[in-house]
């Protein structure tokens, strides 16, 4: 069992107890296509949010640094599957894993980058902060993210709560799957992906 | 540094996001779900309309619960939709923003905004085009949220108003995503409830809308039509969803309550007709079997169980039955040999019954279906409240709905003044540099 999946058993999920279906036996429809976004790299320069070629697909989690107990969930599954694409070079190249923060009153380009180096990324795998909630509100509301912000000592918005969420996107930015706390699952984001590059 | 700090102690501290399991979930609710644990302030009844009888139109009534307000006890709000469709069931999206409600006559869903105001609710969108976007289904029944999307079960079709129905998926925003109609053999439907751990989905069944919309009298004199219900329960791949098992749980088993302790593996049903409770266990080769557990009252005088409500802690399930009127509480701590441990007439029909996450508080409302109520002669409309102790039911206040010209009210969910507080409205938003 991977240190990651370990973690994600500690952080309150009981081992799974089932075997993902195979990819490609099962559908994933469209939920809807997400525009071109461009945010703020963990180096502090604008990028596009995804940047998908023909044949490639990105998972994209929502974050924030101060969340206590769901964000790391988040991390330690997209940790365990960047570890898992690193060990599959004919999907390593096709995916990329995306980790956006949406608190940028705190989270700067300097703190995802230090989130960045401290989970280490073997593969494709990207992290975003915002200049300011208004530039990151327009991509929450693309995606259907929620997000309650409250002041903080300064007057400035700061998140406090969002229900976890982690989007699978297509080469063509449609939403092919959400994921919750409740099935966050290395094994299941693995296949779903192999089923949409299949396609 | 604090990020390294913080994966550092979740790898070796497994307690220290021990909150999270205990917040896993809601009584009743999807896994899925923002939850409310705390004290809730309202409890939201997706009403029908009586004609006549006020503005005679279905609505969605906020009832003021929290005993610090100054509003317990009183009708906060109240939001007619125009007209009546047999408000049935609701359900809240996944971030509980949104509340989702049904009309089983005219196939409407009618979503209402929450967050902006948790004490005065707001139609947001109407789905008219159910029928037709669905390729046919009728009825749709529970509202039920997975991650970004609705999964609605229905419980009729557009071909012949008969049982035969589907499974479909709408996103949050009100898009329609697919229907999977039930499998041959099990074709009716009612609830779904998923458990995210086993990946494992269950569905129910009823009747069609040739039933569940005539007049409860005129159906039970018809041998023909009272063959028409559903028999059937149907485990599914959820992921997949694709159906694996059927499983026979004859008379109409209605609504599914997974247990929700990580190693309780089964989930809870009462059989309508033939007045039976029903265990769905997992075996230990995956799948799973139906035991009929318990009568619920006197099946040979149809009392007719109809909502059931399993607590967060596994430990006591409340089964309401309509035409006596009467809860009973089984303590299920071992779900194959559930005790009975209270029996209480708490009006002349009962249907719905929710609990609070703490188990503190029950409340019960009385109607079924427009054309059901009253059978026995009285057919009174309410909301109860009670506090519960794990012994007794202890009355806290009542709402006579036809005194303040509601309707029949139905479904209950739960709301806070302050769950969205901090969300940013739409003003503050686009007013920020």
């Amino acid at each position: 069992m991977s240190a990651a999946l370990l973690l994600l058993l500690a952080l309150g999920a009981a081992a799974p107890r089932f075997e993902p279906p195979p990819p490609g036996s099962y559908e994933l429809p469209p939920l809807g296509r997400v525009g071109a976004h461009t945010l703020l790299g963990s180096d502090g320069a604008p990028a596009p949010l995804l940047a998908l070629a023909p044949g490639e697909a990105a998972l994209v989690a929502f974050v924030y640094l101060h969340c206590p107990d769901a964000c790391p969930m988040a991390h330690a599954a997209m940790q365990a599957l960047d570890r898992d694409l690193a060990a599959r070079p004919e999907l390593a190249g096709r995916v990329t894993l995306v980790t956006v923060s949406f608190d940028p009153a705190r989270d700067t380009p300097e703190r995802m980058e230090a989130l960045r180096r401290a989970l280490a990324p073997r593969g494709r795998w990207r992290f975003f902060s915002a200049e300011s909630p208004s530039a990151i509100d327009p991509v929450l509301a693309d995606f259907g993210q929620d997000a309650l912000r409250v002041a903080g000592a300064g007057g400035e918005l700061q998140v406090a709560s969002h229900t976890l969420k982690v989007f699978l996107v297509d080469s063509e930015r449609r939403i092919r799957n959400v994921y919750s706390s409740g099935f966050l699952d290395p094994r299941i984001l693995r296949n779903d992906l192999l089923s949409v590059l299949a396609e | 540094m604090r990020v390294t700090t913080r994966l550092a102690l979740a790898l070796v501290l497994p307690g220290f996001l021990a909150p999270l399991a205990a917040r896993a979930d809601e009584p009743c609710q999807s896994p899925y779900i923002q939850k409310l644990v705390g004290q809730e302030d309202f409890v939201y009844v997706w009403t029908l309309g009586i004609e006549g009888l006020g503005d005679g139109s279905d609505k969605l009534v906020t009832i003021g619960v929290n005993p610090a307000r100054p509003d317990y006890g009183k009708v906060v709000s109240q939001l007619s939709v125009g007209g009546r469709h047999e408000a049935h069931h609701a359900g809240f999206t996944d971030d509980r923003r949104q509340l989702w409600a049904g009309g089983l006559d005219t196939s409407q869903i009618f979503v209402f905004d929450l967050a902006s105001d948790p004490a005065n609710p707001k139609l947001v969108n109407t789905i008219r085009d159910f029928v037709e976007k669905s390729g046919g289904v009728v009825g749709p029944h529970t509202f039920y949220p997975i991650p970004g999307r609705m999964l609605i079960s229905a419980l009729s079709n557009a071909a012949d108003n008969g049982g035969k129905t589907a499974l479909v998926e709408y996103t949050n925003d009100g898009s329609y995503v697919r229907t999977i109609w039930l499998p041959a053999g099990a074709e009716y439907g009612y609830d779904v409830r998923v458990n995210p751990h086993l990946n494992r989905m269950l569905t129910s069944s009823f009747a069609g809308r040739d039933n569940y919309m005539r007049p409860l009298g005129e159906l039970l004199k018809d041998a023909e039509a009272m063959k028409r219900f559903g028999n059937t329960m149907v485990v599914w791949d959820f992921h997949a969803r694709k159906p694996l098992q059927t499983l026979a749980v004859p008379g109409a088993p209605l609504e599914i309550r997974w247990a929700q302790g990580p190693r309780h593996e089964y989930a809870f049903t009462s059989a309508a007709l033939t007045s039976k409770l029903w265990g769905v266990f997992r075996k230990d080769d995956g799948t799973f079997e139906a035991v009929e557990l318990a009568d619920i009252g006197d099946p040979a005088k149809v009392p007719l169980p109809v909502d059931i409500s399993l607590s967060s802690d596994d430990r006591f399930l409340f089964v309401d039955s309509f035409m006596d009127g009467t809860v009973r509480v089984f303590d299920v701590a071992e779900p194959r040999k559930p005790k009975l441990v209270l029996e209480q007439k708490l009006g002349s029909q009962l249907n719905m019954v929710s609990q609070s996450w703490d188990g503190k508080r029950v409340y019960f409302t009385s109607s079924l279906l427009a054309n059901w109520d009253g059978i026995g002669g009285d057919d009174e409309q309410f909301l109860r409240v009670f506090g519960w102790d794990g012994k007794a039911l202890m009355p806290k206040f009542s709402v006579d709905f036809r005194a303040e010209k509601l309707g029949r009210p139905h479904i209950m969910h739960f709301g806070q003044a302050g769950f969205f507080a901090g969300a940013p409205k739409s003003e503050e938003v686009a007013a920020r540099p």
